[in-house]
């Protein structure tokens, strides 16, 4: 069955209130560990559908046709009547009617992460896996307001693995990561090695407070638990403050160099969401727009056809006013803990105003380090620690969260350590 | 099976050339219905249909896979040529001419459990946001030089929060429940939502410090799952490797993986490499007895059926089902007052393990304080902690007499892979674990 029957269905079904989306994706996956090779070849179409009538419903497929019957299938169950979306409209834009050509294989880099990360941790670690995909995708929207739009990406991403050993002691680890085209393989091999031989430390936190310096990893972490106060998910009174955070960063979201729509069709521009200690606005899709009485910000966000936009981050990163060189933060540590990884996610009770950190790292006295600490935490308040945020540094790096969380490091003049 | 097997396996069997290959055609079609639900009302309906198809090629080194998202005739060509052009192989001539029309496929089970979520949500817990999620999956694997093989797995999941009483006012409380559609799931979830929405006390915090505890009520089930299961997903890895027949427990504590537990969520007929699953026994009379095999090509040893995928798209890997731990004859009273002083578990919203650090953690909700045997105050979210062969000898023989199915245990993943997994447990003490409160 052809898109036109597919748009003829849902026309009749919601006159002028529907929106059909296809992605069509392809990619090249090459799995490696020391004795084993693998790799995938997966072309994948997806088709879904939404629309008000008057309830909202969703329905995803494989293909045109069963897309077709899912619809009908979705109707079936009676829904308590909704809000209609005031979906974007626009014009219509040429199909790309091409599928993704089959990228080319991503590089066989497991031989060299594993050299990098066996000097960087100077043999105390070793890499057990390391998955590498390289992806593009073709997306295209049309919706009963005439708006016909269509985007591509491509990128890499990948998952590498592996095990530390020091004596009898030994920890693993995962790290997720995303490049637009080029292997950042020495970055991902220190990574790996503080995650990996950090831990492995006789020692535990030697002070109970101080000054606590995050690693950009760990400052994106932060940063990614305060999504659901970003995203009005989650109520805190302590927000509607106006100086919950530190005045010398801002919160932003701009996703406009990624793609230029989000799934739902709205453009993508930059929001300032924190600035001045503030909330200042909230990222919004067309459901919780509507709802809001505020314009969508285009954060309709599809991580897959397969489930309904939703309100969610594109890119999300601290900035600064002014930052300074990562050493000179360093260096001005008088004595406090350096947070190079978690070694749990970071937990954040954001309607109690709470946080809890688990980390691996270095303790620091003057500015040098004083050895490893295989683990701490630090607890508390977590306006202390974001009213806290004393320096920011020139260093921001993007992690995937899953969308790109970007941050620097963090210097944050005091907290208290378990 | 829609697709005709003996062609498919005319087309894949050429791939496999001698004992050292291995070679499959994998279809999954799968349909998923979910209701959200919110104070009574369903306010939004989710509908989704997926085919796809996988040829894979295997070495004792070497594994390719092609995917596309169809599941008919025209795909598996596709599939198999590009993976025996990746293998250096003549391909497939390429067939024009349209593929049949797939068979009708059975109505969904929709109108029936929307009726019965209505009463059950309306009676036990009226203010609610809840997703129901229905799912059909069905599976075909043509293995070269094997029979094909074809299963369906019907699965439902409730999840989401709901607001109860307690004695100190409203709390909002997560619930989650999953299981096979088979007769009995509505009874067992009715019962399910009743348990969770019982009044209870303001909880205090946890302490933290070493604790004896009690894993009520099936939650055990997610300990064996982290220290067992996982263990012995990994060859090579965890602490559990090179210790076959040691003795890691009591004599009494027997567990088995078991993928033949239909009524359990983990369950299937046959895995997902085309072998009949069986159940393995993991721990025997406290000695660690079996492990979690698929084909190995080139090997002699057989697969025990448990190479399992999330999708059509992703590379079989070994992965545990159903843990099942065997019961013994205590009752509750008895486990009680066994414990004397400790905590009461019933629920485990997670767990992780660290196999290479020999580590795990279970994160749960909420506890009872046990004092002198009697049950006491509520505690808040804790974590408890442990390394993973201590916590095999920590565990107390005489377990209580009655196994559990652990519903709230339904999805593991693990590298990206999601499954459906489960367990079924009776009550057991574990002494001495250490317990610290969760924000």
């Amino acid at each position: 069955m052809r898109s036109e029957r597919v748009q003829e269905l849902l026309e009749s079904k919601a006159p002028g209130r529907w929106e059909l989306y296809r992605k069509s994706a392809a990619s090249v996956e090459r799995t490696a560990g020391p004795d084993s090779r693998a790799e995938a070849l997966r072309r994948e179409e997806g088709w879904a559908a939404r629309w008000w009538d008057p309830s909202l419903r969703f329905a995803a497929a494989s293909t045109a046709g069963s897309l077709a019957t899912a619809v009908e299938q979705a109707e079936e169950v009676r829904a308590a009547p909704g809000e209609p979306l005031d979906w974007p409209s626009g014009v219509g834009g040429r199909d790309p009617g091409v599928d993704p050509e089959t990228p080319p294989a991503p590089p066989d880099v497991f031989e060299e992460l594993s050299r990098l990360l066996a000097v960087e941790s100077r043999g105390e670690a070793h890499l057990d896996a390391l998955s590498i995909r390289r992806v593009a995708t073709v997306e295209r929207l049309r919706n009963a307001g005439g708006l016909d739009v269509a985007w591509t990406s491509a990128w890499l991403d990948g998952l590498a693995g592996g095990v530390g050993r020091r004596g009898t002691r030994a920890c693993e680890s995962r790290i997720a990561f995303r490049w637009d085209d080029t292997p950042e393989l020495s970055s991902l091999a220190r990574r790996l090695t503080d995650r990996l031989t950090l831990p492995l430390s006789d020692r535990g936190t030697p002070i109970e407070r101080g000054e606590l310096l995050l690693d950009p990893s760990v400052s994106a972490s932060l940063l990614a638990g305060l999504v659901p106060l970003l995203t009005g998910a989650v109520g805190a009174p302590w927000a509607a403050r106006a100086d919950w955070i530190s005045p010398r960063v801002s919160i932003v979201d701009d996703a406009s160099a990624d793609a230029p729509y989000d799934g739902e069709g709205t453009r993508s521009r930059r929001i300032v969401l924190v600035q001045d200690g503030a909330l200042r606005s909230r990222l919004h899709d067309l459901v919780s727009a509507r709802r809001a009485g505020e314009a969508p910000t285009g954060h309709g966000v599809r991580p897959s056809y397969r489930t309904p936009p939703a309100r969610a981050p594109r890119r999300l990163f601290f900035e600064a006013a002014s930052a300074a060189p990562p050493l000179d933060l360093l260096s001005s540590v008088r004595r406090g803990l350096f947070a190079s990884a978690l070694t749990a996610p970071a937990r954040l009770d954001l309607s109690r105003d709470r946080y809890e950190l688990e980390f691996t790292g270095v303790a620091l006295v003057a500015g040098r380090a004083q050895g490893g600490v295989a683990a701490a935490r630090s607890r508390g308040r977590l306006t202390d620690l974001l009213r806290g945020i004393g320096g920011v540094s020139s260093d921001r790096t993007f992690f995937p969260m899953p969308c790109p969380v970007g941050a620097p490091t963090l210097w944050i003049e005091r907290a208290s350590f378990v | 099976m829609d697709l005709d097997p003996s062609l498919l396996a005319r087309w894949i069997e050429p791939l496999a050339r001698g004992r050292g290959e291995i070679a499959e055609i994998f279809v999954e079609r799968r349909r998923e219905a979910a209701l959200l639900w919110q104070d009574g009302e369903v306010t939004e309906t989710r509908m989704r249909s997926e085919r796809g198809l996988s040829a894979r090629w295997a070495d004792a080194r070497d594994q390719r896979l092609v995917f596309v998202s169809r599941a008919d005739g025209a795909g598996a060509r596709e599939a198999v040529r590009e993976l025996q052009s990746a293998l250096g192989r003549e391909p497939l001539p390429i067939k024009q001419g349209p593929d049949p029309e797939p068979g009708g496929a059975a109505p969904l089970p929709l109108d029936r459990w929307r009726r019965r979520l209505a009463s059950l949500l309306a009676r036990h817990a009226p203010r609610h946001r809840m997703r129901w999620t229905w799912r059909e999956i069905v599976r075909d694997v043509v293995p070269a030089h094997a029979p094909a093989c074809s299963q369906t797995r019907r699965l439902l999941s409730l999840e989401g929060t709901f607001t109860a009483a307690s004695r100190r006012g409203d709390e909002t409380r997560a619930f989650a429940f999953h299981s096979p559609d088979a007769e009995p799931t509505a009874d067992e979830l009715k019962t399910a939502l009743a348990a969770a929405a019982t009044p209870r006390e303001a909880p205090l915090p946890c302490g933290e410090g070493e604790t004896d505890a009690v894993l009520a009520d099936g939650c055990a089930a997610v300990l064996f799952h982290e220290i067992l299961s996982h263990a012995l997903e990994v060859p090579g890895l965890s602490p559990l490797t090179g210790l076959s027949e040691a003795r890691l427990g009591e004599s009494d504590l027997e567990v088995r993986d078991d993928p033949t537990r239909l009524d359990l969520f983990g369950g299937y007929e046959w895995d997902d490499e085309g072998t009949r699953s069986r159940p393995v026994k993991l721990l025997d009379a406290g000695r660690l007895s079996g492990r979690l095999t698929a084909r190995r090509p080139g090997s002699t040893e057989p697969s025990n059926g448990h190479a399992r995928r999330a999708s059509a798209s992703d590379l079989p890997l070994v992965r545990g089902s159903n843990l099942v731990v065997t019961p013994g004859q205590a009752t509750r009273e008895e486990m009680t007052r066994r414990l004397g002083s400790g905590l009461w578990i019933e629920d485990v919203e997670s767990g992780s393990v660290d196999l290479a650090g020999g580590t795990f953690r279970l994160r749960f909700p909420r506890a009872r304080r046990v004092r002198r045997g009697r049950f006491a105050d509520e505690l808040g979210p804790g974590m408890l902690a442990g390394e993973i062969l201590p916590a095999f000898k920590s565990i107390e023989g005489g377990l209580g007499r009655q196994a559990h199915p652990y519903r709230a245990l339904g999805w593991c993943a693990r590298g990206g892979q999601i499954v459906p997994v489960q367990g079924a447990a009776p009550d057991l003490l574990i002494r001495r674990i250490s317990i610290r409160a969760a924000p």
